[in-house]
Formats: structure tokens, sequence, C-alpha cells
């Protein structure tokens, strides 16, 4: 077992990495850019590192930066968490040449399944259904028009290069697609200098379901069940659960068999995530594999009881996997929220700050994977991500009923954040019923909330009132203090015990 | 102390009246409330209202406020009497303008007005930047852009001043 290891990381998934090392007995080394000194992942780890200015390019994504502190701590492996380094074969190939063991995929595997049509063909290939269209780009509009008929309307256009929403484009009928495909090459032109495109049948509604997966470079492959992904704002996934309420039993061993399929053809090792599209008649479809630790990790570990970061170390480090096929249950239903420091009521505008004070919820199943404190500044250079807080209950009744509990606990001053978003979604009628796909938050959920009417309008009024009289009154006081005494005399203060004086 | 809330179109009269020991009585339109209010926790107070406990995070500057309440936020403006009275012989100076700022450090992406320029309430006039995330700001009002005070590519404060619609 390693002795040390290296986080090329920040933030909430950084101490995330550290608590299962301390755990271990390994000893972690964080690495922190100049406005972290003070963040939580340093004060968890057992050594820290500067390593640049507050821009991820000029430190968190240094790969030279990154090895150099590993070579100076004697660090014998490096856990990349999710995001900067975690996904970027240069830094993977690098490590196997420094001969320091990255706790991840091969570069090999994460270049194969990193390339969208390279994924594609490669997990085709391996019997794994993927949705119906081509794999390359299209060269001719004839052939767009003959795979599009082929394939049948509604179709989608991709630009090859793509990402962000740019180059993409919908088309429902064979009318619509001459224009649509000049405008989806001429964006994907301006945003990549490629404009190559690709086409793909259209899933109407559907619903977002990943199958977590573990390997060892032993041959042995377990998949963790799945976990449903389909509550997202603007394509980022904002909750996340697990089991899937339209997964049925033999649906759940038929992914899980495709995704440890599409593992296997490129000798995978570690934890990775395969995610798929599932549509209205539970058809699921390929969609692009993971080779990384996810953010919503943490359902899976909290249905399964297994962790999975520390299964990523041992796999690392060469051992085998501890578990087997049929040892894996799940029980129960965990749900994740996602806490950015971000305002839900002015359009998710990003709102780095210092948290002037902080409560976090506990009790009976729940968990909260943060990365603050209170005290902390967040800064404006990373993800706006605050905490990851996890609700476990018996059913999915039990595990919204205490998510929902847990929020209205949560309290975090100071920033703008998204909990009462997730208040209002554990109060809506369709997340209840599990009646959703990707586009439910954008298209339905934002409307239904605009119509819904508000029940404690007069607490809000009386409380706002209280503090502007209680403001006026310290003004007065401090601008005459004579005049400005309270109508209460101190006398009775002292008269009434148990009251105690408002500060 | 007398106080006039705004809530939607609505106008409300409130009355603030100190009972006790952080005990008040509310009124709103003539019906009383009595309440026990506490501040527990930066912004946060501590509501019974009769016995029914609350927790109520209370932001705004000024006249406008921002209160959430399990999950809901309420938006509304609350003056003191005797301040509106005043606001209302001191005429219309702040009336017709709205200066648009920026919500948070960040770089300025784009503009996509110019001076001049009618714009529409809500209407986005400027991109900026933030925590990888770009972000239209709009204008508050209807009317003409007086003036712009940043660049494309600029790096602004929280707050900085970045365009003006009169």
């Amino acid at each position: 077992m390693f002795k040390k290891i290296l986080i090329a990381n920040r933030g909430e998934i950084a101490v995330r990495v550290e608590r299962a090392c301390r755990e271990m007995g390994i000893r972690s080394v964080a690495v922190f850019s100049e406005v972290d000194r003070h963040a939580l992942h340093v004060r968890c780890a057992d050594e820290a590192h500067l390593i640049g200015p507050p821009t991820a390019s000029e430190s968190y994504l240094v790969i030279d930066k990154i090895i150099d502190v590993a070579r100076k701590s004697g660090a014998e492996a490096i856990h990349p968490g999710y995001g900067f380094l975690a996904e970027n074969p240069g830094f993977a190939e690098r490590c196997e040449k420094e001969k320091i063991k990255l706790i991840g995929p091969s570069a090999y595997a994460m270049r194969t399944m990193g390339s969208k049509t390279l994924a594609r063909k490669t997990v085709q290939a391996a019997g794994v259904p993927v949705v119906p269209g081509t794999v390359d780009a299209i060269s001719s509009e004839e052939e767009v028009f003959r795979v599009a008929k082929e394939i049948g309307f509604p179709v989608m256009l991709k630009a090859t290069a793509g990402g962000g929403g740019k180059g993409l484009r919908l088309v429902r009928e064979e009318g619509e697609l001459r224009s649509s495909l000049r405008m989806a090459k001429s964006e994907a032109k301006s945003a990549f200098g490629d404009d190559s495109v690709y086409i793909e049948k259209y899933i109407e509604q559907p619903r977002h379901v990943e199958i977590q997966i573990l390997g060892d470079r032993h041959g042995n492959y377990v998949h963790l069940f799945e976990r449903e992904c389909s509550i997202q704002r603007r394509h980022q996934k904002v909750i996340e659960e697990s089991p899937s309420v339209i997964v049925t039993p033999g649906m759940r061993a038929a992914m899980g068999k495709v995704a440890i399929e599409a593992a296997r053809v490129v000798k995978y090792e570690g934890a990775g995530t395969c995610e798929f599209l599932v549509d209205k008649d539970r058809n699921f479809f390929f969609l692009e594999m993971n080779t990384r630790l996810q953010v919503e990790h943490p359902v899976t570990e909290m249905v399964t009881g297994v962790d999975i970061v520390k299964e990523q170390i041992r796999i690392a480090a060469g051992e085998e996997l501890s578990i087997r096929q049929e040892d894996v249950r799940q029980i129960g239903h965990a749900i994740e929220c996602r806490v950015y420091a971000e305002d839900p009521d002015r359009n998710f505008f990003p709102c780095p700050g210092l948290i002037t004070s902080l409560r976090t919820p506990g009790g009976p199943g729940v968990r909260d994977d943060s990365g603050v404190f209170e005290g902390f500044e967040i800064p404006i250079y990373y993800d706006p991500i605050i905490s990851k807080l996890v609700a476990w209950g018996k059913d999915r009744a039990e595990a919204i009923a205490r998510m929902k509990r847990a929020l209205t606990e949560y309290v975090i001053t100071g920033v703008k954040t998204t909990i009462p978003f997730h208040i209002r979604v554990m109060n809506n009628r369709h997340f209840i019923k599990g009646d959703f796909d990707t586009d439910f938050i954008d298209k339905v959920f934002f409307k239904e909330e605009g119509e819904r009417t508000l029940e404690h309008g007069d607490v809000a009024v009386i409380t706002a009132a209280v503090r502007m009289y209680l403001d006026e009154r310290v003004r007065t006081m401090a601008q005459n203090p004579a005049e400005g005494t309270s109508p209460v005399s101190m006398w009775k203060y002292s008269t009434r015990p148990g009251m105690r004086r408002h500060g | 102390m007398n106080y006039v809330g705004t809530i939607g179109e609505k106008d409300v009269k409130v009355g603030v009246r100190e009972v006790g020991v952080a005990r008040y009585v509310v009124t709103i339109d003539g019906k009383e409330h009595l309440v026990d209010v506490h501040k527990v926790q930066s912004s946060v107070w501590s509501v019974l209202y009769g016995t029914t406990s609350f927790e109520v995070d209370v932001h705004g500057k000024g006249e406008e406020c921002e209160v959430l309440i399990a999950g809901d936020c309420y938006k509304f403006t609350l003056v003191n009497e005797q301040r509106k009275a005043m606001l209302r012989a001191g005429g219309k100076s702040a009336v017709g303008k709205a200066m648009v700022a920026s919500p948070m450090p960040g770089k300025v992406v784009k503009l996509l007005v110019r001076e001049g320029e009618e714009v529409k309430t809500d209407q986005g006039v400027i991109v900026v930047e933030a925590m990888k995330m770009e972000n239209e700001l709009k204008s508050a009002i209807t009317g003409k852009v007086k003036e712009i005070f940043v660049k494309e590519g600029e790096v602004v404060e929280s707050g900085a001043k970045l365009l003006l619609v009169e």
C-alpha cells in the first residue's frame, strides 16, 4: 500500500480524498494556489505545497508543478479528483513516464474514452448499444440526407469538435435539414475552427442514467448499480439519486453488464462511470464514459456501503477488488444536492465571497461533503461548489423527506447558495413522483415555480420590519444616546428571569 | 414606528411596537401579529410567531428586502413612512435612472449595447464572466443608455459601475 498520496485538486473533493487517506493511514499531500492558503483541503492534509498564482492554468493545471511536488514530497501516487487534470491523458502519460502511480485508468483508456467518436466505435464493437447515427464526421450534404432518413427524424446535428451546446441543432423534419446543417456548420466553424458535424438520432424526453463501475488490473470488474442524474440545469447535473425510479431489475442487470463490457475493452482500471440516455420506452444508449471519480459518487456509497475512493486507492496499489458482484447490494435510497455559491433568485448568478456563518445539518442519514468553513472566503477563480449534501432513507420518500429536513437545517450566510432551489425541487410534485427528464428544471420546474403562491409573506414582512426598526433604533441611539433608550426599562430585565436581552 | 411595504404592486401599512424584550406587535394593514424575534446568526433570525418557530434569513440594502423562509424567497420594499413622505416631497431625483453594476468581481466579456441606444426593462446590456460562467446583466428600467463606464476585456470589482440607463 502507498505511504503517501498527492491530491492534485482543491475544495470538497480534495477533502474527500484526504479523509480516505487518513482513515487508511496514508499521508496526504495537498497542493494549493496563492488564494487557497486558508482552504479546508490545506488544513485537512498532512502536508501542503504552494504551487503558484490563483489562476488554475498557472497552478492546479500545471503538470510540471504537480509532478515536482510529488517528487519533492516523495508521494508514490497522485489522486486527481475530478476536473482539473483528472481526464487529461497527457497528465496520465507523464505520470506513467515518471513512475508515479496515477489513481485512475491508463492514458490509453483515458484517451480512447475521452474522444466521443472513438469511445463510440470502441464500445459499439463490444456490443454496447449507442444512439443511432454516424460515428464519423459527414462530408457531403447528400450523405446527411441519406443518414437522417435512415435513422428517422427527429435527428441531432452535432459538431465533431463540439461542447457547451455550440454547433448543436435539433432537426424535426426533412424540410428543416438543409438550413439547420448550414447553421450547425457555421456555428461549429466559428466556435471551434472546424465545421465538421455528425448526426445522431434525437432521443425525446431522455433521462440520464449512469452506471458506476470498478475494475482492477487483474481483470476483475463490478458495477455498483445506477445513478439517476436527470435533474440538470443547463445540462449541468444538480441533483442525483440512486436507485433510479425508472430502472427495473432486468434493466439494471443489463446496463451493469454493458458498462462492464465497455470498461473491459479498454482494460479499464479504477473507478469509472458509463453514462446512458434512456428513452421513454426504457431503451438505453451509451453516451460516454467518465474516466474519473464523479462528483455524485457519494449517492452510490450511501446505498452500497462501498467506499469508492478507498477502492480506487487499493486498486491503484495493485490489490484485487475487495468485493465481488454478488456481494454488492443496493440498500435504501440516496439523494445528493450540489450546493453552489449561486443565487437561485437571480438566475443562478455566481456569488463568491466570505462565509459569515455556517450551520451544517446533521442527524440520521445525512452526509455533508463540504470544502468550506465559517470565515472562509470562496474565491472567484474556481467552480463555485460549496458542498454536496447527501441524504439516505430506507426508501425514496424517506430520502426526500430527510433531504428537505437537512436542507432547512443548513444555514450559510454571507453568500447566496442554491439551498433554497433544492428545497423547492424537493417540494415539487413531479420530482416527488419521479416524473421528469433532463429538460425538467429548465422547461417545467421554473414555469411551475413562477405560478406558485408563497405561504409565509406575513412572517417575511414582520421580520424585515423588526430588523429595520432595530437598525433605526441603533442609528438614533448613536446619534442621540439620551433620547434613544429602549421603551422597556432596564429594571424590568432583571425581574424577568429567563428572558435574554437581544443583541 | 410605521412603515410602508410594497409587495408587487400593492402597498401595505406596517407598524412595529416593542412590547417586551425582543417581543413586538407588528401590525400589517390593521391586523396585529405578536412575535418574539431574535437575531441568532449573522443575517438569520429566529422568529416565534405565537409559538410557531420560523428561521428567517433577511437580506437587502436600504428599502429592498429579500427574505428567505424554508427555501422560499420573498422580495418586497419596506420604507419608513416619514422617510417616504420626505422622499416624495423631495421630488423625482432618483426616478428614471438605473445604474447597472457588477454583482460580483469578474471580467467584462461583451457589451450588448452602445451609448445612446434605447433599452427595455430586463433587456440584456452587458456580459460579465466570473467563476467560469458568463452572466448577462439586464437593465432594470426602460430608457436610453446614458453612459458606459467599462470596456470589453476590463476586469471589474464587485459593485463596479458598468453603465447607466436613463
